[in-house]
């Protein structure tokens, strides 16, 4: 918000400006021509509260016309005093113009683009998302604002919070069923945990992108470490954050490293967080059904390494510092060549050197008279 | 290894100056040290880069992943060069140490130890005279045995993390990594015993070239392999003129 903020007080002066103009402009304007007068919302309610209003499209679809006043009052735009012509620009009065729309659909994807007027920047985002991509591609099922928050009944789309997800869920049903049963979607669901990821988390807002390129999947990981690698909120939950930090010095994850940096958009194999853990359906790894459990490790390993036998997962150093307990020939190792690896760069600097020296001393004794 | 002799030309009348030279190593040898030193050098420059990935210089390099893939390959072609001579070299000593037709002067013995610290008492100038050698000096030796550790490191981690699959299906799966582990710093240790070590001895402290040509000349073998000098002439083996303190 902190962007936003610096450009407020020059704003709030040419509003200023702008405002004392128009009252000072006022009476010159008050002749000019007869003004359209505003249709009240009472008189729109009057007709569009009766039940069993509807219209027959084109199509033959019907289209119900009638408006919940009660839930109309709550929603949102009401409680700011936004009435129906905000939205209806092009209803002046009784009879309407007719609607020139053969189905719902064409209506929804129409109507929708209202919603522009006031939530632009939304909007534009939504422009660049999967959604929108899919829709130019002649899916008009893809959704539009209205699909996901409504038309007239608008709520916060984040109150309670699971509602985010429950949204996503009404088009995205089996990955809803799979992440609701996940450690993630069951703390938000059944805890209200604040801190759990809801879809838009890792998925983005209105600029949804495909999760299926190479360019989501590289970048995949980072999207965990943004909880799974902070210290306070993986303390919080007595998680250990390092987990991200050595999975990039792993095999895996040095892989990973590199095409992140140097080819993006280059699909690769190695294993990103969710290959291992799960997508939608992760679960804590201390649970018997995950995938990373001692049951199940191997199986997942073998996705990629379809030959491993029993012994493979003890390849796996994990997320785990190297140390005796749980990695005794790495540990050793380790201690080895921290050790031998400088003994020998001091062992032949040294070495050298005193030759260097001595065969100095003796060529000067040489040639002393 | 016999001393070979130039016959002198009869005309030379005291003008030509005949240098013996003494073969030091056969052919097979020099092309062994040939084939070690060329995928050593493969080796090195192709394993580098892989080690160092995150490294601009590398990435620079390894600029696109086909190139890493070629790499790669060219490593693990080199690397077979290098386990065939390391095979035929281990399994052709031990059969002519059990033939009898390797006399074992390359074995570690106590006296690599004395000669040690000999050198060393050398070098800080506690003894006044330079220790003497066989055919091969104490430095020699312990750059054989060095290589010899290191390459059995290297063929031994490199094919673990060439094949993890197979090798995990006998081997605990914590063996992957340590190799992985120990294939890296040895490589280190490695490069940096052959540009600190190695090319002083062969190049600095003198141009020794016999690995290369197999033979040595008669001040070479004096001044460093009196030994071997002596047994071979039956001459004493006092310094070249000139050289004498």
């Amino acid at each position: 918000m902190t962007p936003t903020r610096r450009y407020l007080s020059p704003l709030l002066l040419i509003g200023l400006a702008l405002l004392s103009a128009f009252v000072l402009a006022a009476p010159a304007f008050a002749d000019e021509g007869p003004q359209q007068p505003r249709l009240q919302e009472s008189e729109c309610l009057g007709c569009h509260t009766q039940p069993d209003l509807e219209v027959e499209l084109a199509s033959g679809e019907i289209l119900p016309l009638t408006i919940d006043s009660e839930r109309l009052a709550g929603s949102i735009h009401e409680r700011i005093g936004i009435s129906c012509d905000s939205c209806h620009p092009e209803i002046t009065g009784y009879p309407h113009p007719p609607l020139d729309y053969t189905t719902r659909r064409d209506l929804s994807r129409a109507f929708y683009l209202t919603c522009r007027t006031c939530h632009a920047s939304n909007y534009v985002n939504s422009l660049d998302s999967i959604h929108a991509d899919i829709a130019a591609a002649g899916h008009s099922e893809a959704p539009v604002c209205t699909d996901c928050h409504g038309a007239h009944y608008t709520q916060f789309p984040d109150e309670p919070r699971a509602l985010i997800s429950e949204t996503c869920g009404q088009c995205h049903t089996e990955i809803y069923a799979s992440y609701k049963d996940s450690v993630h979607g069951s703390a938000l669901i059944d805890q209200d945990n604040p801190d759990v990821p809801v879809c838009t988390d890792c998925h983005g807002v209105h600029n949804i992108q495909d999760p299926r390129t190479a360019l989501f999947r590289i970048e995949s990981p980072e999207l965990c470490a943004g909880c799974h690698a902070d210290p306070v909120l993986m303390a919080k939950y007595g998680f250990d954050s390092n987990v991200y930090s050595l999975y990039s010095i792993s095999w895996h994850g040095v892989d990973v490293e590199v095409y992140k940096a140097n080819w993006p958009t280059i699909w690769h194999e190695s294993a990103v967080c969710t290959d291992c853990h799960g997508v939608h359906d992760i679960l804590p790894a201390s649970n018997p059904d995950s995938t990373v459990s001692p049951q199940h490790l191997l199986a997942t390993c073998q996705q990629c390494h379809p030959n491993a036998g029993p012994n493979w997962t003890g390849a796996w150093t994990g997320h785990n510092k190297i140390s005796l307990e749980r990695t005794p020939l790495v540990y050793y190792t380790n201690i080895f060549y921290s050790s031998f690896v400088p003994f020998v760069l001091v062992l032949a600097a040294g070495y050298v050197l005193l030759r260097i020296i001595r065969a100095t001393v003796e060529r000067v004794r040489r040639n002393l008279p | 290894m016999s001393a070979n002799e130039t016959p002198v030309p009869a005309n030379a009348n005291g003008r030509v100056r005949t240098e013996r030279s003494f073969i030091r190593f056969s052919i097979g040898q020099r092309w062994e040290h040939g084939l070690f030193l060329l995928s050593f050098t493969v080796l090195l420059l192709t394993g580098l880069p892989q080690k160092f990935r995150t490294a601009g210089w590398s990435q620079y390099i390894l600029s696109t992943p086909e190139r890493l893939e070629t790499i790669q390959t060219i490593h693990h072609i080199a690397a077979i060069f290098l386990l065939a001579e390391a095979l035929y070299h281990v399994s052709r000593a031990t059969v002519r140490l059990f033939q009898r037709r390797l006399n074992g002067e390359m074995l570690p013995v106590v006296q690599d130890v004395r000669d040690g610290i000999k050198m060393l008492r050398w070098l800080l100038f506690i003894d006044r005279e330079k220790p003497s050698f066989g055919k091969f000096t104490f430095e020699q030796k312990f750059t054989y045995w060095f290589f010899i550790f290191g390459t059995t490191i290297m063929i031994f981690s490199g094919l673990l993390i060439w094949f993890p699959v197979l090798f995990t299906r006998w081997l605990p799966g914590g063996i992957i990594p340590a190799a992985k582990l120990a294939h890296s710093a040895e490589a280190i240790a490695a490069a940096i015993f052959v540009v600190m070590w190695h090319s002083y001895h062969v190049h600095i402290e003198r141009l020794n070239l016999s690995i290369f040509t197999g033979r040595l000349s008669e001040k070479e073998m004096r001044e460093f392999h009196v030994r071997e000098y002596t047994r071979l002439t039956g001459e004493p083996a006092s310094p070249p003129d000139g050289e004498s303190e």
